[in-house]
Formats: structure tokens, sequence, C-alpha cells
């Protein structure tokens, strides 16, 4: 048992060793040591209450920053779709429908999730003053049980 | 034989998780901090690094070298996923990352029986795998 153990050990070294090592090479390379977390600040934040009656009135457009199957498989009714991921390729053909001060409500899941946060601040420098994000987003409007749909973008 | 097609099944799954996470770097560090379970610090360093430990212990157990090692990898591998997995489902979270980005899909009850099935081979191989040698 104590020699498979130690080869159990050396299959995890050497797995790791082999991932960081063609990380170091990959053209998908991602550093190895995650940016800080955002510190958000007041202002860059909008709560569930006011996204809620932005989206009533109409006052809004959400944008949805996840994944599209994540998108497809439910999302803020009216919401649109820009994944962080995708934002080069997506955003140019929504920005003639967006006018700069537009009112902006951008969300992900999860408490922890900042995709949000960096698609605003993709977003501030083209003018988008008026962003702001609602953090765990999708999982608070689900369970506040507000009008959500499924499918493609609108 | 029997053990054979466990070896080759678990293998095949492992090998074919790795690969998909590995492709995908980026997406699966975001499903590893989503799960949120490690310090940032290491969030990314975990995702670089498992999806080739998967990828090598699979491997090694289809290829039948150091095959209690491999089974022992795995089983191992997969107690921390059905723990992360339980409590990414308590905590109502929508990850999975099981399979990489590339099959999208968040964790469910299914996911749990999926790895409890996993650990039950591997615990049963890695005590078969004992008694040959």
């Amino acid at each position: 048992m104590g020699q498979t153990f130690q080869r159990a050990l050396l299959i995890v070294a050497a797995g790791g060793l082999l991932g960081l090592g063609v990380n170091a090479v990959s053209p998908r390379r991602i550093p190895w040591r995650r940016p800080p977390r955002w510190t958000p600040a007041a202002t860059d934040l909008v709560t569930l209450e006011d996204a809620r009656r932005l989206w009533e009135r109409g006052e809004a457009v959400f944008l949805d920053a996840r994944a599209t199957e994540q998108y497809r498989a439910g999302h803020v009714a009216g919401a649109w779709s820009l994944p962080l991921q995708e934002f080069e390729t997506v955003f140019p053909s929504l920005r003639s429908r967006l006018s700069p001060d537009q009112a902006l409500v951008l969300y992900c899941d999860g408490e922890r999730c900042d995709d949000s946060y960096r698609l605003l601040l993709k977003l501030r420098p083209l003018g988008y003053t008026n962003a702001r994000v609602l953090v765990n987003g999708w999982t608070l409007w689900r369970r506040a049980q507000l009008p959500s749909v499924q499918g493609g973008s609108p | 034989m029997t053990r054979w097609l466990v070896r080759l099944f678990l293998g095949g799954v492992f090998v074919v998780a790795g690969v998909l996470k590995a492709l995908d770097p980026a997406r699966f560090a975001d499903d590893v901090a989503r799960y949120g379970l490690l310090p940032d610090a290491l969030v990314n360093g975990v995702a670089l690094a498992l999806p080739w430990v998967e990828l090598l212990a699979g491997a090694l157990l289809i290829v039948g070298v150091w095959r209690q090692a491999a089974a022992l990898v795995i089983a191992v591998l997969n107690a921390v996923f059905l723990v992360a997995v339980s409590v990414a489902l308590a905590r109502g979270l929508e990850v999975c990352g099981c399979f990489g980005g590339s099959v999208a899909r968040k964790a469910s009850v299914w996911t749990l029986v999926e790895d409890f099935v996993f650990l039950a081979a591997a615990i049963w191989l890695c005590h078969k795998e004992r008694r040959q040698q």
C-alpha cells in the first residue's frame, strides 16, 4: 500500500506539473494566480429592488454576462446575452441599439461571480456610464420569482 | 474481464473529462471559482493542474500501468468532486464544470449519482488490484 500511495502522489505531481508546463506555452494560457477580486464601489451596484423597478418600468436594458448556453437555459425576461468571454465579437452588434446614456443592469450568477463586473469595466471606457451590477443576479432574480424566459437572444 | 471493462470505462471517462477541461482552462478556472471553495490565489493553479491529473490517471488505468495507484487517485478525486457538488447543490449554485465548459450543464442530483458510481468503481478497482499484486 505504501508503494501505491507513493505512486498516486507521483501521478498527482506529474499531472500537476504537466498542466502548469503546458499552460506556460499554450496560446490559451491563463495566469497562475487569479487576478484579485473586485472591490465594488456602492455606485457600481444595483439592488434587486431597484433592478426590479427598472425592469418593470422598462427603464434599463439587462445584459447577461454568462455563457450563451446558460443564457439559453434561462435568463431575465428581455435581457440581452453578452457573454464576457465573447465581448469582442458580440458587443459590436449590440452597440448600435444602445445609446451611451442607456441604463444598464449587468448580471451573472453566484455571489463570487465577477463576470458582470468585468463587463462593467469593459463598457465604461466605451462611454456607458449608467451601467450597474446586480451581484448574484440570476439566482436572486429566480428566487424572487421574477419573470424569466428560456431560449435565444431577442 | 469485468475488471478490464471497469478500468476501460473509468479511464475513458477521466481522459475525456480531463481533455475537455484542459482545452478551455479559462472557462474551467471560472467554474472552479464559482464553487467558492478555494482561495482565489489557488483557483487557477488547481484549474490548470486538475485536468492533467485526471488525464494521466485515466490513461494509466487504460494502458494498465500503476493501476492501483491510478484508481486511488481517481477515487480521491471523485470523493472531492462529491463534496464540492454537494456543497454547490446545497447552496443552489448553477455550476458543474464536470466535463469542462464544452458540455453545458449544471450540477444536479444526477451528478451526485454519477460521482458516486465512479467513486464506487474506483474503490472497487483499487481493492481488486491490491489483491492481484
